[in-house]
């Protein structure tokens, strides 16, 4: 089943990745799109979506990844997921959020449905409180068993540090795919994280990287990406005025 | 008094500094209605609570810091504005800025912080939801603005905090200091710095997570909140910005436009400017972009420096106005040096723009023999002498020696006290500094310059209507590029689309341009108060007085013509008479009736 979407997969890709070349193509003409005009508006999905490529049909996103040196922060996934789930914007109830490094980067923190689930494997209920729902691959909480605040038994299993509590209810915040649509991948391709694309993107399969995205803390993340993008100051720290400090404020 | 049935919760947070203590000031449906948030909201206080002649640092002057309606709401990008009394112009003022603060404190419950009172020590405040902690700052005073947010981060133990601090030249009382929001954003040229360092307020931090904006009709503000987005992803401006944020605007604004400022509005031309704008900064500079709440538009850029003197400096920018006043108005030739100077002025919560124009004044006046070297300690500013203007940034932050005393006057009282003819080159509307865009080259910003409540501002709206939208733009705490920059006439629909079903009201788009107009009517009879007419509402002598010697716009120059056609179209506009008054028809008109008498008592004061 599997082998034979993937393919398929490496199709879409291909053409996402032409797309690209052209916008890279375009990119010295685009400063003067602000005056002059010249690239014809499009709709940020069709553009950057892998799911909406012409021709194909749409596929069961079970899995997402982040693409993080796209993600610019805007905390639009959060906004998403809080009112899907909560009917209000309220980041705090996001399942989806975003933790800063050192005021340089931002990873967003999200559940990678791995497929061995540790979160569930510790869940000490019975039934558990917490199960994959086979259709979407979605985390799905029972709050009428769920222990909470004196439990959190899946929190502290989650290789990803992922799992935050419930301000109002102590249980944990866990994502369940919002049943096989995800609006945080929706809201982030629509944001279009940056000119090389969207941060978040679902997928059809976990592409085995998963796990190794899934094994680092929001921390480590942090850091990595740190270094990836602002070698030599992986830190952040500000230069210039240590430099030439001499006197404190009076 | 009727409470919000949505967008507001009808509860500002009043902070008094002098005797610790904080309070819920409601706010009811009624005014939120008249003056929306933020910028209106501020100003409705100040008018309503002040009277005229009103010292700017009195211990119970206020600093509004508003976020709108819309803030923390599926529409596009939320910002924050700081509503005051500049101590720098003696004017009514608003500094806006981005990032995340706005809506973090809606998340806590909160349609805004009045903010009065003076601390004995420095303290800053953690307001965490409903809670409020006035915390000793002792050890953050002296401080730089990102070692103040880091101390704060870590006090409170979470990244996620929203800081506004001000840095060393706030608690030097700079009048340019500003506030420096979430490390990188600033709320900038209105001396905002120097109040909160006046209250002996180091800054704030804010964290909200339990409450979320109430929306009268949901579904349809999701649909209004939706047909905002989808107008934003697709319109041309979202394009540029998206990629080259404000900084590919120096290239622009230089080879199309002719309206780049360069040495201190001596000309309009200098082919230097690819080394040190957008796109100098997108092949060597810039590692990523990064976005205020929910915009998809994300205009930040962060870059760091690699190899040279500055290695590793990591820092935002160039927007336009900084790599303007930083940059080409200083003659500068090198990308890093640059950045550097950019940098330095947040790291002491100095206004980029002021900073700049002080400092390029500066250069003139020593060019013209105006200046000596013995007035300021020994410098001798060249353009394009980044070493000495780091020494020069470091002294007005600190207003050490003569230098920094003389440097953090600004230019108009500079030229007053050196004289000399400099008056003719001190480029300052209202005693404040000109922002990025020569007003010869781009005529129709003179509107934003001149007509605009603060003086000086480069984002007060270019054209009548635009200086209307503006003010609905900064009361609803939104970002012009996400707003009429998109929706141009459409604005009006777009933006009434949103409210009646956010808010629960029953406006029609003439409603949003009746509050435009009454929130600009309000701010400006602030200003007639303090002796403001159409004689203030002029460019620097420079722009009438020389033509811009080459590039695009060679020979251009403001004539009284165009002074003339830019009065007549704002006065009429906003229904003020030839000398810049509101009139009583104007006043009652926009239910500003309380004013008359105050409008009446200026005029006869100041022979209007
Ligand atoms: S929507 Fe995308 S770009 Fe925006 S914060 Fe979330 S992950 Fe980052
Ligand atoms: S990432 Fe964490 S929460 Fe998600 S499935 Fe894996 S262990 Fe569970
Ligand atoms: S907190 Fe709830 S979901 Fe998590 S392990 Fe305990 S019972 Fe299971
Ligand atoms: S998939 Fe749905 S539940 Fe999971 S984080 Fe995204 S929006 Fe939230």
């Amino acid at each position: 089943m599997e082998e034979k979407k993937l393919p398929d997969v490496l199709k879409k890709e291909t053409t996402r990745r032409d797309f690209l070349r052209g916008t890279a193509a375009a990119a010295g003409s685009a400063i003067a799109v602000t005056a002059i005009g010249g690239i014809a508006p499009k709709k940020a999905e069709a553009q950057y979506s892998v799911q909406t490529a012409p021709g194909t049909k749409p596929y069961a996103q079970k899995y997402r990844f982040a693409e993080r040196q796209n993600c610019t922060g805007c905390r639009s996934c959060e906004f998403a997921c809080s009112l899907f789930h909560t009917g209000n914007v309220r980041p705090a109830l996001s399942r989806i959020y975003l933790a800063k490094y050192k005021d340089i980067v931002d990873v967003p923190v999200m559940c990678w449905h791995c497929d061995d689930a540790p979160c569930i494997a510790a869940c000490p209920t019975t039934p558990k409180a917490i199960q994959k729902d086979p259709k979407t691959n979605g985390i799905v909480l029972n709050e009428k068993i769920c222990l909470g605040a004196k439990c959190m038994k899946c929190q502290e299993a989650c290789p990803a540090k992922y799992i935050r509590g419930n301000a109002d209810t102590g249980q944990p915040l866990i994502c369940d795919l919002c049943g096989g649509d995800p609006q945080c991948v929706k809201a982030c391709m629509e944001q279009a994280g940056n000119p090389q694309g969207p941060c978040l993107q679902g997928r059809p399969v976990g592409i085995g990287v998963n796990m190794a995205f899934r094994d680092v803390t929001p921390d480590q993340a942090g850091k990595d990406l740190a270094n990836l993008l602002f070698y030599p100051n992986v830190e952040g720290k500000r230069v210039v005025p240590a430099k030439t400090k001499t006197k404190k404020g009076r | 008094m009727a409470t919000p049935k949505g967008g507001n919760f009808g509860k500002v947070l009043e902070i008094d500094l002098s005797k610790q203590t904080f309070k819920t000031r409601p706010v009811s449906d009624e005014i939120l209605q008249q003056y929306i948030g933020g910028r209106g909201l501020g100003a409705y206080y100040a008018v309503t609570e002040y009277k005229a002649g009103k010292n700017a640092l009195d211990e119970d002057a206020f600093v509004f810091v508003g976020p709108g309606p819309l803030s923390g709401t599926m529409a596009v990008s939320h910002r924050t504005c700081f509503a005051h009394k500049s101590p720098y112009t003696g004017l009514m003022t608003h500094a806006e800025t981005g990032a995340h603060l706005a809506s973090e404190i809606k998340f806590a419950g909160w349609d805004g912080l009045y903010i009065k009172g003076r601390a004995r020590k420095p303290i800053w405040l953690s307001i965490v939801n409903d809670k409020v902690e006035f915390k000793d700052a002792s050890k953050m005073w002296g401080k730089t603005t990102d070692e103040t947010h880091e101390m704060m981060v870590k006090e409170m133990k979470d990244p996620e905090i929203r800081t506004a601090v001000i840095g060393p030249a706030g608690e030097n009382g700079v009048p340019f200091a500003c506030i420096i929001v979430e490390r990188y954003r600033a709320a900038a040229r209105s001396g905002t710095g120097m109040v909160f360092g006046d209250k002996k307020l180091k800054g704030f931090a804010v964290r909200g997570t339990k409450y979320a904006v109430p929306v009268a009709d949901n579904a349809k503000f999701l649909a209004a909140a939706r047909v905002n987005k989808e107008g934003n992803m697709q319109g041309e401006a979202w394009e540029g910005i998206k990629k080259w944020g404000t900084g590919g605007l120096m290239e622009l604004k230089h080879f199309l436009h002719g309206s780049l400022i360069v040495k201190n509005y001596t000309t309009t031309w200098y082919p230097d400017v690819v080394k040190l704008g957008g796109e100098e900064a997108m092949r060597t500079f810039w590692k990523r972009h990064a976005a205020c709440t929910n915009c998809p538009t994300h205009c930040l850029k962060l870059g760091v420096i690699r190899g040279g003197k500055y290695s590793g400096l990591v820092a935002e920018g160039p927007e336009y106005e900084s790599g303007g006043l930083l940059g080409t108005n200083l003659g500068m030739t090198k990308f890093d040096e640059m950045i550097a100077l950019i940098e330095a002025c947040d790291a002491y919560g100095l206004d980029n723009i002021s900073t700049g124009g002080v400092l390029g004044f500066a250069t003139e006046a020593m060019e013209k023999g105006a200046l000596k070297p013995t007035d300021l300690d020994g410098l001798k500013p060249k353009w394009n002498d980044g070493d000495t203007y780091m020494e020069m940034i470091r002294k007005i932050a600190y207003q050490e020696g003569k230098a920094g005393k003389l440097m953090a006057k600004g230019v108009k009282k500079m030229a007053q006290q050196i004289g000399k003819g400099s008056e003719a080159y001190a480029n300052h509307v209202k005693g404040k500094e000109l922002a990025a865009h020569d007003p010869r080259g781009d005529k129709i910003r003179a509107y934003s310059y001149t007509m605009g409540t603060c003086g000086g501002d480069h984002h007060e709206g270019q054209g009548p209507q635009a200086l209307g939208m503006t003010a609905m733009a900064d009361s609803l705490c939104i970002c012009s590029f996400t707003n009429f920059l998109v929706y141009g006439a459409g604005t009006d629909k777009v933006t009434t689309d949103m409210l009646n079903p956010l808010c629960g009201w029953n406006w029609k788009t003439e409603d949003y341009w009746t509050t435009a107009k009454r929130i600009m009517t309000a701010e400006r009879v602030f200003n007639v108060r303090e002796g403001i007419s159409s004689k203030d509402d002029r460019l620097p002598i420079r722009m009438y007085k020389e033509k811009l010697p080459a590039g695009p716009r060679k020979d251009a120059i403001f004539t009284d013509a165009d002074q003339k056609d830019m009065e007549t179209k704002t006065y009429n506009f906003f229904g003020w008479d030839a000398k810049g008054i509101p009139t009583e028809a104007t006043l009652k008109a926009y239910g500003l009736d309380y004013l008359i008498a105050d409008v009446n008592a200026a005029k006869k004061k100041y022979n209007l």
